[in-house]
């Protein structure tokens, strides 16, 4: 459905297109070590404003890896070294305090983890209330309202805001981190295959949502499945044991991909 | 005979040897209580509500209260506690998230040598240095200065008090909670420290709401500690003072059951119900360690955090 | 909203600065315990030489002697408790791994750990009561039962978890062969699980031999004879420090000191090779 809305213009247009957009994240020569494990070598990527850009790849490549080092969530892993630049918006995320950039760079992760000993609205208020973000309770009333239609939780919990997060199901509580960060108003939003541990129905629910905010946003979506790259991406890359093999608009790599490695894997003989 | 017709021998050779320890445990309490029997029918429920000990030649004038004790084993069990909770729960979180990495092994290293270090050890350092210790800097100055308030109202004659043995307690008790808090917090998936940092908390932010979800492991944590506090005797009994006395004062000398106990039962056997009423103050002792000690197991089996 | 960033910044730094100084706060007291008993103990050693190892203590007010009876004391405790306490609490740890499902397997494990945490004093008073008493002695033998209740659950404690935590494959290889129950457990888990119950064996063994609670009215304590037979009391390091510490003598206060000294060593040479071969061990 998505891919019939897509202009199917030729590739070099979409590339020049790609090029003249301003970015939203952009990578300069990336290198990631895990202790001497060498993950991604030399990522050179820019990923426009606006779009949903899938990052996808066999398990192991490292999609998630590359994915945490654009809001610098790789820090919390001691053994980790990142060499290069990664820039939001033009600017130097290194440049930056971490927690500005987390704000301005949100994620969702590969399990649904809001926080259970908390209330539903306390989950979709904790980054607003640790950031300052509100200056009243109603103020943080109407946003986490907002956040919640937005991720189109908000009938399904209205009546509940106050019974704790864990009582929601597995793509309830994926939409709730959705929710989460959305309610901060980031301006771009990492999702760690989102919907890997979830059903079919949720699935589809959230690559729906994903959908509706780029309209707003800038959506990096790391993905094992070519399938749902194709589903919910308008840009894509495609990372292969921690080196970026191809990029370009969805509907031109799955039409006519250049590399052997990528046709192989989109057609199944790998991954 | 077993479901499909064969006899676990093995299950019946081990068996009298599980029996034997519960029988062990079962008959500790019979024999607490039946020697706590005489001083019951002498003076009744008085031992533990009355704070008196009458040591005489004639058995009708002996009477003994131990609640004196109990007080003591109390107070000086809580103090323990107030002060391993900043530590413990510190000690914990500094040595998983910060601590420089090759800090980490030598400082749990240190706190467990602290928890399995003999207990006369911390004794004798209690009443030679850490009494004179608290003695000078901390009693003398507050009673200077502050004596009108309760807690602070009595003259630290000898140093040996309430606070001395809170302050030895709760060094001795702190490694113990933290290795309790330190698994459970080291045990909290990844995936929540991952989602607190993505939503732009500082250190200190991410750590309180952390914090907040081992919240069950922290309460059981510190119920064992008090549970370990309490029993203790002889680093006790060496600086709480051995005096009978219920003061509100930290700086005034008591007795816990324990170093009741340890100190009166030599010459017990001289008296008729002396004997008795320390059995007694042994049951008491033996059942607030026994509650507290059972609700802190459980607690951590429920969250998950069972050892 | 810089400013908050600011304000927020500075209390992380506030906190980070607060949780290392309790930290240390933490540890500090070992060091200072340390530094106390070798500043105080090492001169006395010094003083004392071989005889304060060997010999019998020196009277009130007068000189060191020895402690010798103390140190032969303990050791014999130690083996006496190890005796009788070892077989019992590996048979039960190995009921509560084996049957860990069984009514009386969960209950055995709560009750091995309520007494891993019973007020040792009381152990002693309930040894006195059965064994005391009647006897009308204080006894080595006394000593030594009270010790071997309070090791137990340790090293009952220890098996059931090394045996717990050896893969099922093993287990199940072991049946496979047709091995009865009995040979499974002796003759193969055992064998698998045996560092880890030696851990919990030698952790029991550190933990009883600095014991002084229980042995206050059961051992009796000796100073100037060695031994004298299972039926008479007999000295321990721990408890003669507890009596010296309490007496208004400045040599025993020495002597006190000495024995505190020899006594962490000992401790540390039984515990810090085990802590340091393994991640965590339970206290």
């Amino acid at each position: 459905m998505i891919l019939a809305e897509k202009d199917r213009k030729s590739e070099e247009d979409a590339l020049e297109k790609m090029a003249k957009m301003r970015h939203a994240i952009e990578t300069i020569d990336l290198n990631i070590y895990y202790g001497d494990h060498h993950v991604i070598k030399g990522v050179n990527l820019a990923i426009p404003e606006k779009v949903v850009f899938a990052i996808m790849g066999p398990s192991g490549c490292g999609k998630s890896t590359m994915l945490r080092a654009f809001n610098r969530l790789l820090e919390l892993n001691e053994s980790t070294r990142v060499e290069g630049d990664v820039k939001v918006f033009g600017k130097s995320i290194f440049k930056m305090n971490p927690i500005e950039v987390r704000r301005t760079v949100g994620m969702v992760f590969q399990h649904p983890n809001p926080f259970p000993h908390m209330s539903i609205y306390d989950n979709v208020a904790l980054g607003l209330k640790l950031n300052k973000l509100v200056k009243d309770r109603k103020e943080l009333d109407r946003i986490v309202e907002w956040a919640l239609r937005k991720a189109a939780l908000w009938e399904e919990v209205e009546n509940k805001l106050h019974k704790p997060a864990s009582a929601l199901s597995g793509g309830q509580q994926q939409r709730l981190c959705i929710a989460r960060v959305v309610a901060m108003k980031p301006k771009v939003i990492l999702m760690d295959e989102p919907t890997s541990n979830l059903d079919p129905i949720s699935t589809k629910k959230i690559e729906e949502l994903i959908y509706e905010l780029k309209k707003e946003l800038t959506v990096v979506i790391v993905t094992h499945s070519p399938a749902q790259a194709a589903r919910v991406s308008d840009y894509v890359a495609f990372l292969y044991l921690g080196k970026l093999v191809e990029v370009g608009s969805t509907v031109d790599m799955f039409e006519n991909p250049k590399e052997k490695l990528t046709e192989e894997y989109l057609t199944g003989r790998m991954g | 005979m077993g479901k499909d017709g064969y006899i676990d021998t093995f299950k019946y050779f081990l068996l009298p040897f599980c029996l034997f320890v519960f029988g062990l445990f079962a008959l500790m309490l019979a024999v607490y209580f039946s020697a706590s029997i005489p001083i019951f029918k002498h003076e009744g429920l008085k031992i533990y509500t009355t704070n008196a000990w009458i040591a005489s030649e004639n058995p009708n004038k002996e009477f003994y209260g131990v609640l004196a004790a109990i007080y003591g084993s109390v107070y000086t069990s809580v103090l323990a506690v107030l002060i391993a909770l900043p530590l413990s729960i510190s000690f914990a979180v500094f040595v998983i998230d910060y601590a420089p990495r090759r800090l980490k092994e030598p400082l749990i290293v240190a706190t467990d040598v602290m928890a399995g270090l003999p207990t006369i050890i911390y004794g004798i350092w209690g009443a030679f240095v850490l009494v004179p210790l608290l003695k000078k800097c901390v009693m003398d100055p507050l009673y200077a200065h502050f004596s009108f308030i309760p807690l602070f109202s009595f003259k630290p004659v000898t140093g040996y008090s309430y606070l001395s043995a809170g302050v030895l307690l709760g060094i001795m008790v702190t490694p113990f909670a933290s290795a309790i808090i330190r698994e459970a917090y080291r045990s909290l998936p990844f995936m929540y420290r991952e989602a607190i940092y993505s939503l732009g908390a500082t250190r200190y932010e991410a750590t309180k709401i952390l914090i907040k979800q081992i919240k069950p492991a922290i309460v059981a944590g510190l119920l064992l500690a008090f549970g370990r506090a309490i029993g203790e005797t002889v680093a006790v009994s060496l600086v709480i003072g051995n005096t009978f006395n219920i003061s509100p004062s930290l700086f005034a000398p008591g007795y816990t059951i324990s170093s009741l106990i340890a100190n009166q039962f030599g010459n017990a056997f001289i008296y008729k119900y002396m004997v008795s009423a320390l059995f007694a103050a042994g049951l008491s002792l033996f059942f607030i360690g026994l509650a507290v000690n059972i609700l802190g197991i459980l607690i951590l089996r429920r969250y998950g955090h069972g050892r | 909203m810089v400013d908050s960033l600011k304000v927020r910044l500075f209390k992380e730094k506030l906190f980070l600065i607060g949780i290392a100084v309790l930290t240390i706060s933490t540890v500090l007291p070992l060091f200072h315990i340390m530094f106390s008993i070798a500043a105080n103990g090492i001169p006395v050693l010094l003083k004392g030489g071989w005889d304060f190892i060997t010999g019998t203590l020196a009277p009130p007010g007068g000189g060191l002697g020895g402690i010798g009876p103390a140190i032969v004391g303990t050791f014999i405790l130690t083996v006496l408790a190890s005796l009788m306490g070892l077989p019992v609490a590996v048979l039960t740890g190995i009921y509560a791994a084996e049957y860990p499902n069984s009514l009386i397997g969960r209950a055995t494990k709560t009750l091995l750990m309520v007494m891993m945490e019973f007020p040792t004093i009381l152990v002693g008073l309930f040894v006195m009561d059965i064994v005391v008493l009647p006897m009308g002695s204080y006894s080595a033998i006394a000593g030594a039962l009270s010790l071997a209740i309070v090791m137990m659950p340790y090293v009952a404690v220890y098996t059931d978890e090394a045996l717990r935590n050896i893969p099922p494959k093993y287990r199940e290889g072991a049946f496979a062969l047709g091995l009865t129950r009995f040979k499974v457990v002796f003759r193969v888990l055992i064998g698998l699980a045996r560092k880890g119950i030696m851990t919990g064996i030698l952790i029991g063994i550190a933990k009883v031999a600095g014991e002084t609670a229980p042995l206050l009215f059961t051992a009796g304590g000796a100073t100037r004879v060695y031994f004298a037979g299972l039926n008479r009391p007999v000295g321990a390091i721990p408890l003669l420090i507890y009596q010296l510490v309490q007496q208004p003598y400045t040599n025993y206060h020495e002597i006190a000191w000495g024995a505190s000294l020899l006594l962490m060593l000992i401790f540390l040479a039984i515990f810090l090779p085990i802590r340091l071969s393994l991640k965590e061990v339970k206290l």
